[in-house]
């Protein structure tokens, strides 16, 4: 081929390399971005006197003093909203039944979404549930409210080719001429006054339990469930999988039999995740009854079944990759084999085990499947420790999974599934970045 | 050392080696449990509904009167997803492996290490997530703008490539002053055709409209990213087990960098890249979280089979959601039948394990030969 | 010998304890429609008695019966009764279901609020699943294909739809199937040519009910009879609880008056009166 070709043809493989370079990085800007800007919605947000009401009443938070002044001055601005809704309920009883007719659902329409907003209207019977006492602790959703509140949805049927089209017609004209038709209006311009916003930093969202199906609260349950579940696995695969890592780099003779339990620890690093949990099931539950019902127990022996291979590999790489002038100096000073991996092997191969470990723990704080039917429970109290012995519990990935399909009101609760993921991701991106400075403390070691 | 002593040290040295070796032999232990498990409860299916109908039938009624078992369509639903996550993530895979180990500077390869990493670490439930409360919505509202792009972003840079090789070679035997004026002219209206097209391939994927976010699509191009770290990683170890001294003969010859690695490097490293696909295949086969949210479990052999558009239903979300019949007081057809996808599965990751293990090893002993 | 009495002492203790505890931990298990009640009374009850853990799983009717039948749950919240060979699998590990109707439920079938279409009848639903009805011209709406999305087979809410609708004949091939009812809303509220049922419990503005041969989904609907595809809710034990213990005041929270608004204010329908 001409020179010129293969010059091209050189280049172009530089291109499409560094193309693919970057296609990957972007997609995992893509897969973050939208998991960080949102999940950081679920920490910092600006939040309403509903919230601050909601954290003195339920958590036992806040200035008492100050929240009540601030409640008295929001219930004097909602007061003109309630009295224009009974004026205008008294209007209502005396229009004409065809007006009657058309206005009444909307009315029912607008007292819903009000009290979605504001909490419960005056007069009525205290909700018992939660969610109904107290109204929109986020100022986007109390936003989002207000819009559902001035206009109204209705859909245009017209084009019979396509599905509808979303219309929205503001409610005031709907409204024109009777007492409830400046509500709206006042509403718009007042909101500020009505629920008081303030940016916040909701920390305490790692640390608060969920409150009514997290309407609510925070997500400290799902947290302290991963965490006894990563201890719980790392408690048990750690000892055995270093044992083994041992065993294979310095004891093993290479005959059949450890070339046998290689291919094992290689099969077992390759079962897919949903295997290891329906042997969790069938085996740890059914069999073995370690517990009568899910448990943090069964979960943890399942999830160590799952990490063991990594620890294997990642501590045989660590042991031999420590120089065997260590060991033979050791050795010839007359230590025995045990010995010297106990006093001079390990601690010199400790570093590179250490990462391993880590890893398998990001691994095993972000499995699903095996959790699912062993440990893994959509409410329950937080635990306490000896109670994981026989109790499931809530857990971040299963509950990531149920909060975004199964949840009764999945739209209302989307920064609490975002604030999840991002926890969970932050979790194991700050395991993979403790692991990945010991290797660089490491291998600036060995080097220097 | 007297005897008693010696003969005591001897026996402590066999029994913590003993100890040793039984510790390790925990995982063999795990390894046939799991098996026998699978196993244990899969045959009663078999038993009870013969092979014929699970492998050649897709009708999957597990809860009709009478329950019907084909998993043809969950099959081939599996080998779908797998398919799509291949074609994304080995082109990629491959060029990025390439990247790192013969184009990039150290700088730049330590940074993006970790952008490899991370898409390692992050939890599958997270890509489930995103797929569904992301993506899908995308791919349903705008899918077929999406598509247009990715058809623009691929076909451009390859069509003007292209161009331009087909003007050197068609002007190849043009006298020099001419030639260049050739060239243009003859690149011009290439270009021109190209763009035209493109234009309107994009118009009609444009009005592809995507009923359902939830499909083989969807889940294939989140698979493919999830199998991208694994590919690259062990791809990357081949291509630099090939060693400098291969890359530098060649260079000596006279080859540019391409050549060497398409001639070169990459047929030494060829079964290592093998091994990587095999490795990348178990990720998204095995793939539990990411199925079950977003792939609209639809027990149906989409047609044409190729039509990534339709919803399509995998082994490991079937096992997934129904896995609360794993319950032997209720042992049924619908219980055991689960097991027997499950043993399907471990069997066909056991058989890839093996092969990706034969083939980096024999690459080993051959590349270290060359040493 | 040492550390193996220490451990042996830590694991006789932490079982000790946990036996301990057992009279103060509810697990519950099954339904995904009876989930939020579950899930309201459990936050409820344990608001009001702090030593009391109650867990809430929802898997699926059937699994909940099966969780029931192998005794790692207390009380299996179901949207269906137990079939004859659960039945027959309780009796043989020596359980005694008993069913306590916690409320009452219709099944809804949602579209998309841009949907045109605004009423079926029962003929026309069972047409669709069948895969017979396969475009919404056919009935009414414009060009486009049926998505049809049902729930996962062990749930109840399938098992009544298939009872009361489909009457045992088979679900079209290009049916997507998800987990949950909120997961079926989630489909059609975000597909516009999707159907799929749902418990009236989920029914939100997001999706459009349609009229049932004639008939809306409401609590009174459901109440006289008048809706076709109506349930009970039931929570079962095994055996009525023993009186005053925490799960007999768990299961009988129904019967209060702010059970009863509990289950109103999640949507379902409290059985207060006929």
């Amino acid at each position: 081929m001409e020179l010129q070709a293969r010059k091209l043809f050189d280049r172009s493989l530089t291109g499409v390399s560094i193309m693919a370079i970057l296609l990957m990085s972007l997609s995992l800007l893509v897969l973050l971005g939208p998991i960080f800007s949102r999940g950081a919605g679920a920490f910092v947000f600006r939040a309403t006197n509903e919230f601050r009401r909601l954290n003195l009443e339920q958590f036992n938070r806040g200035d008492a003093q100050a929240i009540a002044e601030e409640t008295r001055a929001v219930s004097e601005a909602r007061k003109p909203v309630y009295e224009m809704l009974s004026a205008f309920e008294a209007e209502l009883a005396d229009m004409d039944a065809s007006r009657r007719r058309e206005l009444r659902p909307q009315l029912k329409e607008i007292k819903n979404l009000l009290r979605e907003l504001l909490g419960s209207l005056p007069g009525e019977i205290e909700a018992v549930m939660l969610r109904q006492q107290y109204g929109q602790t986020r100022w986007d959703r109390a936003r989002y409210k207000l819009g559902q509140i001035l206009f109204r949805e209705q859909w245009d049927y017209s084009d019979k080719r396509s599905m509808g089209k979303k219309v929205l017609t503001p409610r005031r004209q709907d409204f024109a001429g009777t007492r409830l038709e400046p509500l709206f209006t006042y509403l718009e311009r007042n909101l500020k006054q009505l629920l008081r916003p303030r940016l916040t930093f909701y920390w305490r969202f790692l640390t608060d339990r969920s409150l009514d199906s997290h309407f609510f609260g925070g997500i400290w349950p799902e947290i302290l469930g991963t965490f006894y579940l990563t201890l719980g696995a790392m408690l048990l695969a750690i000892p055995f999988g270093i044992i083994a890592a041992i065993y294979l780099s310095e004891f093993a003779s290479s005959g059949r039999v450890t070339s046998l339990l290689r291919v094992c620890i290689s099969t077992l690093a390759g079962v897919p995740s949903i295997v290891f949990g329906l042997f969790g099931l069938a085996f740890f539950i059914n069999t073995l009854h370690l517990s009568r019902s899910k448990s943090v127990l069964a979960g943890s022996a399942t999830l160590a079944l799952l990490i063991l291979p990594t620890i294997i590999r990642a501590s045989e790489e660590a042991l031999k990759a420590v120089p065997h002038t260590y060991k033979e100096a050791a050795l010839s000073l007359g230590a025995s084999p045990l010995r010297m991996v106990l006093t001079v092997l390990l601690p010199a191969a400790l570093p590179g085990i250490l990462t391993g470990i880590i890893i398998s723990m990001g691994r095993a704080a972000g499995e699903t499947a095996p959790i699912i039917f062993t440990a893994a429970v959509s409410v329950g109290q937080p635990l306490k420790l000896w109670e994981t012995l026989s109790q499931p519990t809530p857990a971040l990935p299963w509950n990531i999974y149920n909060l975004a399909t199964e949840h009764q009101a999945v739209d209302e609760i989307r920064h609490v599934q975002f604030g999840m993921v991002l926890t969970l991701v932050l979790l194991v991106l700050l395991l993979n970045l403790a692991a990945i400075l010991i290797r660089a403390r490491v291998s600036k070691k060995m080097r220097g | 050392m007297s005897d008693a002593a010696s003969r005591l040290r001897r026996l402590a040295a066999f029994f913590s080696k003993g100890l040793l070796f039984l510790a390790t032999a925990l995982s063999l232990v795990a390894v046939l449990l799991i098996i026998l498990y699978i196993a244990r409860d899969a045959i009663p299916f078999f038993k009870l509904r013969g092979l014929k109908e699970l492998f050649a039938s897709a009708s999957w009624f597990p809860s009709g009167h009478p329950p019907e078992f084909g998993a043809l369509a969950i099959f081939i639903g599996s080998g779908l997803v797998t398919l799509g996550a291949i074609v994304v993530a080995v082109p990629l895979g491959v060029a990025a492996a390439i990247a790192l180990s013969d184009i990039l500077p150290y700088r730049l390869r330590q940074a993006v290490k970790p952008v490899i990493e991370i898409l390692a670490a992050l939890p599958s439930v997270a890509y489930g997530f995103f797929a569904l409360v992301i993506f899908a919505p995308l791919l349903q509202n705008r899918g077929g703008s999406l598509l247009a792009l990715a058809a623009w972003l691929i076909a451009l840079p390859l069509g003007l490539l292209l161009i331009f090789v087909i003007t050197e070679i068609v002007t190849r035997r043009v006298r020099e002053d001419v030639a260049q004026a050739a060239r243009l002219i003859l690149a011009a209206t290439l270009v021109v055709i190209l763009v035209r097209g493109l234009l309107a391939l994009s118009s009609l994927l444009g009005r592809v409209a995507i009923s359902s976010g939830t499909n083989a699509l969807n889940v294939s191009i989140i698979l493919g990213i999830m199998a991208l770290p694994t590919i690259v990683s062990v791809a990357e170890d081949s291509l630099q087990a090939a060693g400098r001294e291969l890359r530098e003969g060649s260079y000596a010859l006279g080859a540019t960098r391409a050549e060497t690695l398409f001639k070169v490097v990459i047929p030494a490293a060829g079964s290592g890249i093998i091994a990587a696909v095999i490795l990348g295949v178990m990720r998204a086969i095995g793939e539990t979280m990411v199925v079950w949210m977003a792939s609209g479990n639809a027990a149906q052999i989409p047609s044409p089979w190729f039509n990534f558009l339709s919803p399509v239903r995998t082994l490991t979300a079937t096992i997934a959601g129904d896995m609360g019949e794993a319950d032997q007081v209720l042992g049924s057809e619908r219980y055991h039948v689960l097991f027997a996808l499950a043993l399907c599965l471990l069997l066909t990751s056991f058989i890839a394990n093996l092969a990706s293990e034969w083939i980096l090893r024999r690459q080993q002993r051959r590349l270290g030969g060359l040493k | 010998m040492k550390i193996a009495s220490i451990f042996l002492t830590l694991a006789l203790l932490a079982g000790g304890f946990g036996f301990a505890a057992d009279a103060n931990k509810i697990v519950v298990d099954g339904s995904t429609t009876v989930g939020p009640i579950a899930k309201a009374f459990a936050e409820f009850y344990m608001k009001q008695n702090p030593g009391v853990n109650i867990t809430v799983s929802e898997s699926g009717s059937g699994n909940g019966a099966k969780s029931l039948v192998n005794k790692s749950c207390q009380v299996a919240s179901m949207s269906r009764l137990l079939k004859l060979n659960e039945y027959e699998a309780a009796v043989h590990s020596e359980i005694l279901p008993v069913a306590h109707v916690v409320a009452l439920d219709g099944i809804a079938m949602i579209v998309h609020p841009g949907n045109p279409v605004s009423k079926l009848t029962m003929a026309q639903v069972k047409d669709i699943y069948l895969g017979k009805i396969k475009n919404w011209n056919q009935i009414g709406g414009p060009n486009t294909a049926i998505v049809i999305i049902s729930r996962d087979t062990n749930s109840g809410t399938y098992e009544t739809f298939e009872g009361k609708v489909m009457k045992g004949e088979k679900i079209a091939k290009n049916c997507e199937y998800v987990g949950s009812n909120g997961a079926i809303r989630q489909r059609v509220q975000s597909t516009p040519a999707a159907l799929g049922y749902v418990g009236i419990g989920f029914l939100d503005n997001t999706v459009k009910a349609l009229p049932i041969d004639g008939v809306n989904p409401t609590p009174e609907t459901v109440k006289n009879g008048s809706y076709p595809i109506a349930r009970p809710l039931y929570m079962v034990t095994d055996d009525y609880p023993k009186m005053g213990s925490h799960l007999y005041r768990y299961i009988n929270l129904y019967l209060t008056v702010k059970g009863q608004a509990i289950i109103e204010e999640i949507g379902f329908i409290p059985v207060t009166s006929y």
